[in-house]
């Protein structure tokens, strides 16, 4: 008894969700349709949003680098060479390899310096000490794209080739290395003075370094 | 609704052809070239260490003393001219520590001699290196730079 109940029960179910199946069916390319303008409008949004918060300009509003920007500036890839073109802080220290992972390393990184920028300290951070990292915030994928054939490029020396093919060699391996562990001031020419300006690792520059610094601040924000 | 589903259709073929466009990239961008051979056994690298921030780029004897055999023995010093083959040139390395020329203390670019002097005469790749400044400033040096490590 029950089960002939039941079975009917499922027999109405079933006629039910075909309707349902039959009304949607022809509709499914007109959802189609809709639902890959609704992606592609987001898609668009969200790439304003990031190009627009990728600029030196944008990142430096937060983000308290005054002698990482001035090293910047003076250096071929921040536009301080013949054409003056510039690469983006994005292009090297965020991740390449898929949107997520940008998207996600760009808010998480955010939301820190928000945090120190508001919060004050900024004073206590060690740069030289974090310069020990480097090859964890240069993001290799940034530089190969556009140094595309790094290891097979017959116009760098010699010696340049030849270790950018261990470089090669190493990857994925428990020994890779990063672009920025040979390049160390790529980028920023000159930081390991900048940072010696700021912050002097010895007393007898300060005099010197007090000076140097008034000039580089003045060149950056104006008097 | 044909065309519809054209267009659909061209949309994803070509999602595919550029997930696998992507894929064939990546697959060829491994592979390198084998050359001279030392067996780097941990009593030689005891006896030859070398720097640390060499180490940490996994350089083997080899990278350093190419051309000279497969003979640990009887491997030679590099002289400026095979430092220099990474390491740009005196002038780059000069630059790189400029900012000790507020008091003319550059190491690098010494009041003295300038960016002419040998690199071994401080650096020395596998003996504990040595700052040469100390030998007439003595007591001033440390308050000139850090130690010489590298």
């Amino acid at each position: 008894m029950s089960r002939k109940r039941g079975s009917k029960l499922d027999e109405k179910g079933n006629t039910m969700i075909q309707a349902l199946f039959s009304s949607i069916k022809k509709k499914i390319p007109l959802l189609l349709l809709v639902g890959i303008v609704i992606g592609l409008i987001i898609s668009y949004a969200s790439y304003e949003a990031i190009t627009r918060t990728a600029t030196p300009d944008f990142c430096v509003v937060c983000h308290e680098m005054a002698p990482m920007r001035a090293s910047y500036d003076q250096d071929i890839h921040g536009g301080a060479g013949k054409t003056g073109i510039r690469v983006n802080c994005v292009e090297c220290h965020l991740p390449h390899n898929n949107l997520f992972n940008y998207v996600f390393t760009k808010a998480k990184n955010g939301v820190s310096e928000v945090g120190l920028h508001f919060f004050g300290t900024v004073g206590t951070i060690d740069w030289q000490k974090n310069r020990e990292k480097r090859a964890e915030f240069v993001y290799d994928e940034g530089c190969i794209k556009c140094h595309t054939n790094y290891a097979m490029n017959e116009k760098l020396k010699p010696k340049a080739l030849e270790m950018h093919k261990h470089y090669n060699a190493l990857l994925n391996t428990d020994k890779q290395i990063g672009c920025a562990s040979c390049h160390a001031e790529i980028g920023h020419k000159g930081l390991n003075n900048m940072l010696n300006f700021y912050k002097p690792e010895h007393k007898l520059y300060e005099q010197g370094s007090a000076r140097e610094k008034q000039k580089i601040d003045e060149k950056l924000y104006g008097k | 609704m044909k065309r519809i589903f054209a267009f659909i259709g061209v949309f994803f073929l070509s999602l595919v052809f550029l997930w696998a466009n992507d894929k064939v990239a990546n697959s060829d961008a491994n592979n390198s070239e084998v050359a001279q051979v030392i067996n780097e056994t941990p009593e030689l690298k005891n006896k030859y260490p070398i720097k640390p921030h060499h180490q940490q780029l996994s350089l083997n004897c080899i990278h350093c003393h190419k051309g000279q055999g497969d003979n640990p023995e009887q491997l030679e010093a590099i002289g400026d001219e095979g430092c220099l083959s990474c390491h740009g040139s005196k002038k780059k390395i000069a630059a790189r520590t400029g900012y000790m020329d507020l008091f003319h203390t550059n190491p690098h670019n010494s009041y003295h001699d300038g960016p002419t002097l040998s690199c071994d005469e401080c650096h020395k790749e596998h003996q504990p290196s040595q700052n040469r400044c100390v030998e007439c400033h003595e007591k001033e040096v440390p308050n000139w730079m850090k130690k010489v490590t590298l």
